[in-house]
């Protein structure tokens, strides 16, 4: 409801400029997603655990613990609603939450170290997930008894004669990457040796392969959309791809053709990249940079660069774009802070009295006529009152603004709100206990709260624990 | 006795009368508050006959159906349903929670009670804070009540066990005087005679965000629908609107007189504010372009912080207080709704206004001295009011029949019913009372 009264300048503005804040942590946060209403970010720490924050407030909304202690989240992925959150970790565990309670909804043991796991879009009680050394699964807990699993392939499609001689090097051909597309009909898969597949999720047969490159593909990222496809290879660049859309029931798996149309990497200092994502409309391109401190924003127009975020002394992992704001996350790979990103909103002063107007330049003031003439104040407010004669409708809410809220148009559905805990104590977890017997930074920070910088002597206490576990995971993707 | 006031009148008949004589002279406001109306006993079986066979009565009551539903009632009628007692001193402020179950009220002797929206019963006294608490809030899923107190303490207390959550919001520097929930329920702000508004963060109870508001105590805060904005007021004649996520002021409205603003509240759908002044009159804003729409008068408010409340109303009163048309009932949902205003009034009145045309819908006598607080709770079409005189009323709307003629035509009798006296209300409502 801020939109009329909001700069239209800054509006207009769709990437972010600086850094703005940097959120209360709670443990090394490794992973990072936000929920697709955008009010929530899920963050997955190097030591198990899982805090859900509020991002009005900043806050940690929810605690999550059931990952095996001291083993890396790999991945998360929420459902629509935003009440339920897929959680992966190299534990071989992927564990659906429900976060109206905090509890599990599903525990499954997918018997490989997971370095992805995905929902599917529309239906959360099936998951595709890449596994460590193994064939990629596509699991479906409907049935909380009996999970099925179902393996799908690694290997990209291949004429039968292709096929002769190349065993060997098939056995050593894994998965490291999988995504559903947005209609759910189709996952599509990276390798270690540089192929892309497309998987139908119904026959689970591979329909489409081409390969981008000989390294090792990390990760794939599809657009809202569904028709772009962004791939970061350990190749140092990053492609995007324009793909057919998936959906269409005509659509002969022979005719797909998957053609990059950009590629972008840094040619003098041939950067690699940590982690890439789209902006919210696929209009832009983010990646974090191994061992450099900023993140690069691609335009995909032209395909230039068009903004280097600068961000903390440290080098940052995961790196993630708000689903409709100009607002970027990332996550300091030595500390597991969060760190955001978003527009400096300047206080307009017009705005703090009726009469202040904003001008460019000196403006001659011309009296009027009958400025100063005395008028009888009961006849000029007699008149007023009768003028006041318009229909006013004070019930009615804007359509446009119901969207907005996601109660109508697309996304609408099942509200879902996130309860709010008073008592933080019961999903506290131990650093947190720690932070308050070392020292009353929480008491303190209540009298002078700064605006921008939350305090955080919540990450003090695990500072010196596993800086590298992060590191680890990440590199042995690569490999 | 106190069973023919509950309020579910079935089968009984509700009568008018136009009482020139003794209200019309103790209201002094024309024929608009000279209207009351009364069930009566002896009419009984006929009026279940009137409502039960649908060809009964005259054509007039037959063919108006279809077109009373697309005319907006000239009159609200709210009849007293509970008087609820227990408070020592002055009630600042009342207010029913989200769900509609429960009736919050503070006061200056520095308890928050919480009633049984329903029957009235005293569910819980909560009891911590050190001195008058001015103002309450309910959170969004209606377990968790809000208090400010003259302590300079925000507590937070859990309804179902009636303790207080074990850290307050501190920081403010003076009497905290007003209080709003986000939507969400995740963030709270405040208003204080320090004259700063803070947004606070519920779980960890830290101030997120001060603003310098005004240069005068905060009088009223309040939050929008989508939570994006929040809205200040203050004694130095400011209206703000405040962007609650960077905390920027957006926009400053004023009335160019700058009488003392003590109450602010966003229209349900967000699009305007209420703000009430010390001269005697609501005011409707569009605060985009910074414009007042209305301005209600007729009630006197100068001297206290009193509350004005947006309501909605049918054509009918709610079906299960009584409509008895089967037929009405299942496009109960398609009727239209139209907004009104309540306010208090300090000699005594809750005044409804009509909020497109301004006109007084009702006047409630019943308090004794200043109404400060009253809350309008839609589904039941019920509105409670406090005030200086130590009670919680709860009021509930009644049938109202289209036209006096209707009336007598509708069950056949020609009688007239003696009015309900207001004055006297403890004879007739269900009066609970705490101490007992």
């Amino acid at each position: 409801m801020n939109l009329p009264l909001s700069d239209p300048v800054l509006l207009a503005q769709d990437i972010p400029e600086t850094l703005t804040a940097r959120l209360r942590s709670s443990g090394q946060a490794v992973c990072i997603r936000f929920s697709h209403r955008g009010d929530l970010l899920a963050s997955g720490t190097a030591k198990g655990t899982i805090a859900i924050f509020d991002l009005e407030t900043n806050g940690v909304a929810r605690k999550l613990k059931g990952h095996t202690s001291g083993r890396t989240v790999q991945s998360l992925s929420w459902e629509k609603s935003g009440r339920y959150l897929l959680s992966s970790s190299i534990d071989w565990k992927v564990i659906l939450w429900d976060l109206k309670d905090g509890s599990r909804v599903r525990t499954v043991n997918l018997g490989a170290p997971v370095y992805i796991a995905e929902l599917h879009p529309s239906n959360f009680n099936i998951c595709v997930a890449a596994l460590y050394e193994y064939r990629p699964v596509l699991a479906d807990f409907t049935d909380s008894k009996k999970v099925k699993q179902m393996a799908l392939p690694n290997l990209p499609k291949r004429a039968p004669h292709e096929i002769e001689g190349n065993e060997k090097a098939d056995a050593k051909h894994f998965t490291t990457v999988a995504a559903f597309t947005p209609t759910g009909s189709h996952i599509i898969t990276g390798t270690t040796k540089g192929w892309l597949n497309v998987i139908d999720s119904k026959t689970k047969e591979t329909v489409y392969s081409n390969r981008l490159c000989s390294k090792p593909i990390l990760l794939i990222r599809l657009s809202s959309s569904g028709r772009d496809l962004l791939v970061n290879a350990s190749d140092t660049i990053i492609r995007t791809i324009k793909l057919p859309d998936l959906s269409d029931p005509n659509l002969q798996p022979d005719s797909i053709r998957l053609e990059v149309e950009h590629k972008f990497q840094d040619v003098v200092n041939r950067l690699s990249w940590n982690h890439v994502a789209f902006s919210s409309n696929a209009d832009y391109v983010m990646a974090s940079t191994l061992m450099n401190h900023d993140i690069y924003i691609w335009e995909r127009g032209h395909g230039s660069l068009v903004k280097i975020l600068e961000g903390p002394k440290e080098e940052l992992g995961a790196v993630e774009w708000h689903p409709t704001r100009a607002f970027v996350a990332a996550t300091g790979v030595e500390s597991g802070r969060i760190y955001l990103w978003s527009i400096n909103t300047p206080q307009r002063w017009s705005a703090l009295a009726p009469d202040f107007v904003e001008v460019e330049e000196n403006v001659e003031y011309i009296e009027k006529e009958d400025e100063f003439d005395i008028h009888d104040t009961a006849e000029l407010t007699k008149r007023r009152l009768d003028q006041e004669d318009e229909d006013v409708d004070v019930l009615t809410v804007d359509e446009e603004q119901l969207e907005r809220e996601g109660r109508i148009g697309k996304g609408a559905g099942e509200e879902f709100r996130m309860p709010v805990l008073l008592d933080m104590g019961e999903s506290d977890s131990e650093d947190e206990i720690v932070a308050i017997g070392t020292g009353q930074f929480r008491r303190k920070s209540t009298a002078q709260a700064d605006e921008l910088e939350f305090v955080d002597g919540d990450d003090v206490a695990d500072s010196d624990i596993g800086t590298n576990g992060h590191a680890g995971t990440k590199r042995r993707r690569g490999e | 006795m106190s069973r023919e006031f509950s309020p579910e009148p079935q089968g009984r008949s509700p009568k008018r009368k136009r009482s020139d004589d003794y209200d019309g002279a103790r209201y002094g406001d024309g024929p608009d508050a000279a209207l009351s109306y009364a069930y009566d006993d002896d009419l009984n079986s006929d009026a279940e006959n009137a409502f039960q066979t649908p060809d009964h009565g005259s054509d007039n009551e037959a063919a108006s159906p279809k077109r009373r539903r697309l005319e907006r009632p000239q009159k609200l009628n709210y009849v007293p349903h509970l008087t609820l007692r227990g408070h020592k001193r002055g009630i600042a402020a009342v207010k029913f929670s989200p769900d509609g179950k429960w009736i919050a009220s503070c006061s200056a002797d520095s308890t928050i009670k919480i009633w049984n929206a329903h029957t009235g019963q005293l569910s819980q006294t909560l009891e911590g804070h050190m001195a008058g608490i001015s103002t309450i809030a309910w959170s969004p899923d209606s377990k968790v009540v809000a208090s400010g107190s003259d302590d300079k303490l925000i507590r937070m207390w859990d309804i179902s066990t009636g303790k207080s959550f074990p850290i307050p919001l501190q920081g403010h520097h003076n009497y905290v005087y007003s209080l709003a929930f986000s939507p969400k329920g995740n963030m709270l702000v405040s208003g204080s005679y320090d004259e700063a508004v803070f947004l606070w963060d519920v779980r960890t109870a830290r101030v997120m965000r001060s603003l310098p508001a005004h240069s005068d105590p905060v009088s009223g805060v309040d939050f929008v629908r989508d939570g994006t904005l929040v809205a200040s007021c203050s004694s130095d004649g400011l209206i703000r609107i405040w962007d609650a996520s960077t905390g920027q002021c957006l926009k400053t409205v004023v009335h160019e007189t700058q009488p003392a603003v003590t109450s602010v509240r966003f229209s349900p759908n967000g699009k305007y504010v209420v703000a009430a002044t010390l001269d005697s009159c609501l005011r409707l804003w569009d605060y985009v372009e910074g414009r007042c729409l209305k301005t209600y008068q007729g009630h006197k408010n100068e001297k206290y912080s009193i509350n004005a409340c947006f309501g909605k109303y049918g054509v009918n009163p709610a079906t299960d207080s009584g409509t008895p048309k089967a037929d009405q009932d299942s496009e109960q949902d398609a009727d239209p709704t139209w907004a009104f205003l309540a306010c208090g009034s300090e000699d005594g009145e809750v005044v409804l206004w009509d909020v497109s045309s301004k006109e007084i819908l009702q006047r409630i006598p019943g308090h004794e001295g200043a109404v400060l607080g009253v809350d309008v709770e839609s589904k039941n079409q019920s509105i409670v009011t406090c005030g200086v005189d130590k009670t919680i009323r709860v009021w509930r709307r009644q049938t109202l029949p289209p036209s006096g003629d209707a009336v007598t035509n509708g069950n056949g009798n020609g009688e007239v019913a003696p009015p309900v006296r207001s004055e006297q209300p403890s004879d007739e409502e269900q009066v609970k009372d705490s101490d007992a």
